[in-house]
């Protein structure tokens, strides 16, 4: 026996020192308690890279919004001010002149200057950036002198200004990158309010404030995100007092924590849209009277209530009401299967139809057609569900192989233009976003003329009435605009929630 | 004995060879286009199409295999699609974690297991080996997804004494280190105790005894050693599982491994990370297998002696 003793005690002892050794022995670190200078971050994924030029994740681009700027800023509500510039002119339809203050300083010391946004477009370019395509009407930028440029588009592109908000366009520094090389995405630079420090694959990023900021220091002096892929342990996580924020609570969470008087929860209409598209290149859906009674057939809100717990808006149109330009007095279409059966039986369909319903293996969206499957029973119409894989789903949708699909968007810009051309344009059928293949003359005219115009007033005027005519068609059933939802120690002061995610940590502090 | 390792070790290039063209056909008919996945939805045809002939993506199925696996002896596993950072460098960066955490769940069990089902097979039948037996039960029995979220329960909301989530201390190995150990000890421990029983009812134990050698020289020096081998095969075997990622509790923990990694890329249709992890843990499994295979020598000296 005293052999058996000897080797458990041995082995207890190897144990304890063997982990010790492997994970470095530090203090405790149980319960968090509040530490007034660090913000803990919990979000549900690692970033990709921290080049805006490698990728166009939101993980990825939240922590980019902390290292970099952009020419222009996006508020909270959606609004386009000037970021970096102190200055810019619109000097035509396809000029803009842009002047940047003086005495900007990047992460390594450099000083900010013309060179670097030119720079910065033109490797988006050469690199193929996951989001060049928000800059496709940039035709070239010209330094003009050291602290002006000019942009020169080859078409005129009214929501330019705002994508020059877009996290994508995060302005790079040319030394820095040539330094990095091709592991620039692990060593970023930016003039932005926090810097990068260290970078744990999968467990977590430090940032650390950046004390020439040109916009004088940020609050907090250290920032650590860390990925918690688990909904409710990131739940936990805000519980305990190891975080002092949550991106993203998941829904079952977000009652337990609104309970909680250590916890500060934050419910806002996101920017994602959730839609039932119908192929409107194949009969009977080519009919709009089939459309709009399948449109009155749906108990949507209902639905809606069920497949997000009450963690979402029903939709009215096809822009969630925070997107600029959104139209907000659609009425959308209400639940009204008697006159939905009246339709069906005008355009020809009284004994109703069999077809079929197509979707990812996305649980909201199985919810949603299941649900559907029944109520579109009621009014006749028999449907089938498939279920695939995502890729196949969208190249076989994108040949228009489907009859109705489920599928959502996202404005990530915050524009109409954004939010509507790619998903309801007759030039953008198929793999470009209108898997509906369902387009119409007056439609296409006033989303180019939103598209080019860089008047607000006429973009306003033709994305409300654009929006009125998709409604009325109904290539879609209009289903919900998700919340996001966000929570926060109650200690922690200046989060304000940005609807894309991109949440800007500038302001916030642990009180 | 050398002979022997070596020709073990030459025996690796087969069956690295089998690992990689099995996973490399997998891949190879999986839906998905590596070069649209890079360059995004919205990205023109031309562009995926001229990212597809600089990637060799339209070369032959067998001109495709070649490369791989020349690129992979020379140590390049190709860039990942999501990160664009070589995969190499990706496995590595999070294999430390997962061996950290196989290494800490191992000895657990190691250290649960095997004085357990000692004193189970010395005491059969008494009451301690009725309890341990059915603890072992439960811990085979208990789902280690389940046991993690009631010890976070436990140890990081109620008494608050442990982090719920998370890499990078000792406190953060210890609750991922027993919900993986536990259910490895109760493997351990029933392994065992029927080895043990076994060996105890051999003629040269009951010489032992007849010689009149203490009762714990009879079980640790004659019957323990010779019970070992069966034991050090399960925790062998453990430990090469337990190296492939034990990817329900990294989740729960928000563990940083190599598992997680691999789940991850399989739903991002990341290949060629994929193909780089199953590479990288096939390798570690037939090497802790080896080691396995060269410490039954210095156990059992019968078997040193087949090995000339």
């Amino acid at each position: 026996m005293r052999f058996a003793k000897s080797i458990a005690v041995a082995l207890v002892l190897i144990i304890v020192a063997g982990t010790l050794f492997a994970a470095g022995a530090k203090e405790p670190q149980a319960t968090k308690t509040q530490n007034r200078d660090t913000i803990v971050v919990a979000m549900g994924a690692d970033a990709r890279s921290l080049d805006p030029h490698e990728t166009n994740d939101q993980p990825s681009a939240r922590i980019m919004k902390q290292i970099y700027s952009t020419l222009m800023h996006q508020t909270e509500d959606l609004q386009i001010e000037k970021g970096l510039v102190t200055d810019y002119r619109v000097v035509s339809d396809t000029v803009y002149e842009f002047t940047l203050p003086s005495g900007v300083m990047f992460h390594n010391g450099e000083t900010l200057t013309s060179r670097d946004v030119k720079f910065t477009f033109d490797r988006m370019r050469e690199k193929n950036a996951p989001a060049g395509f928000l800059m496709a009407a940039l035709d070239r930028v010209e330094v003009i002198d050291d602290l002006n440029f000019r942009m020169v588009l080859e078409f005129p592109f009214g929501p330019f200004l705002t994508h020059l908000a877009h996290t994508a366009m995060s302005i790079v520094n040319e030394k820095a990158v040539t330094a990095g090389g091709a592991d620039y995405g692990r060593s970023p630079v930016g003039t932005g309010p926090f810097k990068f420090v260290e970078w744990r694959a999968g467990d977590s990023i430090t940032l650390e404030r950046f004390d020439d900021y040109y916009r004088g220091p940020a609050q907090a002096s250290t920032i650590r995100f860390r990925f918690i892929p688990e909904d409710a342990n990131r739940a936990i996580a805000i519980e305990t007092g190891e975080a002092d924020i949550v991106f993203d609570v998941g829904p079952n969470d977000f009652a337990n924590l609104e309970a909680l008087p250590s916890v500060i929860t934050s419910q806002i209409t996101g920017l994602t849209t959730f839609y039932m598209g119908f192929n409107a290149a194949k009969a009977p859906f080519d009919d709009i009277r089939v459309r709009r009674a399948i449109n009155l057939a749906l108990d949507v809100d209902g639905a809606t209530e069920a497949a997000f717990l009450g963690f979402a808006t029903p939709a009215d149109g096809p822009l969630p009401p925070s997107v600029l330009y959104a139209n907000q007095d659609l009425d959308g279409y209400g639940y009204d299967p008697a006159e939905a059966r009246r339709l069906l039986a005008e355009a020809g369909y009284a004994d109703g139809f069999t077809t079929s319903i197509w979707t990812n293996n996305n649980p909201v969206r199985v919810m949603y057609s299941e649900i559907f499957q029944e109520q579109l029973r009621q009014v006749g119409i028999e449907v089938s569900i498939e279920i695939m894989e995502f890729a196949p789903y969208l190249d076989r949708t994108a040949l228009g192989e489907h009859d109705m699909f489920m599928l959502g968007w996202v404005t990530v810009t915050g524009d109409a233009d954004y939010g509507l051309y790619s998903l309801f344009h007759s030039t953008q059928f198929g793999d470009a976003g209108n898997r509906t293949f369902w387009g119409n003359a007056e439609v296409d005219r006033l989303l180019d003329v939103g598209k080019t115009n860089p008047d607000p007033a006429q973009r306003e005027q033709a994305y409300m009435r654009a929006q009125e005519i998709i409604t009325e068609q109904a290539p879609w059933v209009f289903l919900a605009n998700r919340d996001e939802l966000n929570a926060t120690r109650n200690y922690v002061e200046g989060f304000i929630p940005h609807a894309a995610g991109h949440h800007n940590l500038y302001r916030v502090y642990n009180r | 004995m050398h002979k022997y390792i070596f020709r073990r070790i030459l025996m690796l290039i087969p069956v690295m060879l089998g690992v990689s063209f099995v996973v490399f056909t997998i891949m190879f008919f999986t839906p998905g286009d590596p070069a649209r996945i890079m360059l995004g939805e919205r990205a023109p045809a031309d562009e995926v199409a001229l990212l597809r002939t600089q990637m060799g993506l339209d070369d032959p199925f067998l001109v495709r295999y070649v490369n791989f696996v020349v690129n992979a002896v020379r140590g390049d596993l190709g860039r990942s699609l999501v990160t664009r950072r070589s995969v190499a460098a990706e496995l590595f960066s999070r294999f430390p974690a997962t061996m950290q955490l196989a290494a800490a769940a191992v000895l657990v069990s190691v250290a649960m297991g095997i004085p357990i089902g000692i004193i189970s097979a010395t005491k059969q039948y008494s009451v301690f080996d009725g309890f341990s037996m059915a603890l072992a039960l439960v811990g085979v029995s208990m789902p280690n997804f389940w046991q993690g979220m009631m010890m976070i329960l436990l140890f990081s909301i109620a008494i608050g004494i442990l982090p719920s989530s998370g890499y990078g201390t000792f406190w953060h190995l210890i609750m991922p280190a027993v919900t993986i150990g536990t259910s490895s000890a109760a493997i351990i421990t029933r392994m065992t105790r029927s080895s043990m029983l076994e060996v105890v009812r051999q003629d040269y134990i009951r010489t032992a005894r007849a010689k009149g050698l203490s009762e714990s020289v009879v079980i640790n020096r004659h019957a323990l050693k010779n019970a070992l081998i069966p034991i050090v095969t399960v925790i062998g075997l453990q430990f090469g599982y337990l190296l492939g990622g034990a990817v329900l509790t990294e989740t729960i923990f928000a563990w940083p491994g190599v598992g997680r990694f691999m789940v991850d890329a399989i739903r991002q249709k990341d290949f060629p990370v994929v193909q780089g992890g199953v590479l990288l843990l096939a390798l570690t499994f037939s090497l802790v297998n080896l080691i396995v295979d060269i410490m039954y020598a210095y156990i059992d000296p019968r078997i040193k002696a087949q090995y000339k």
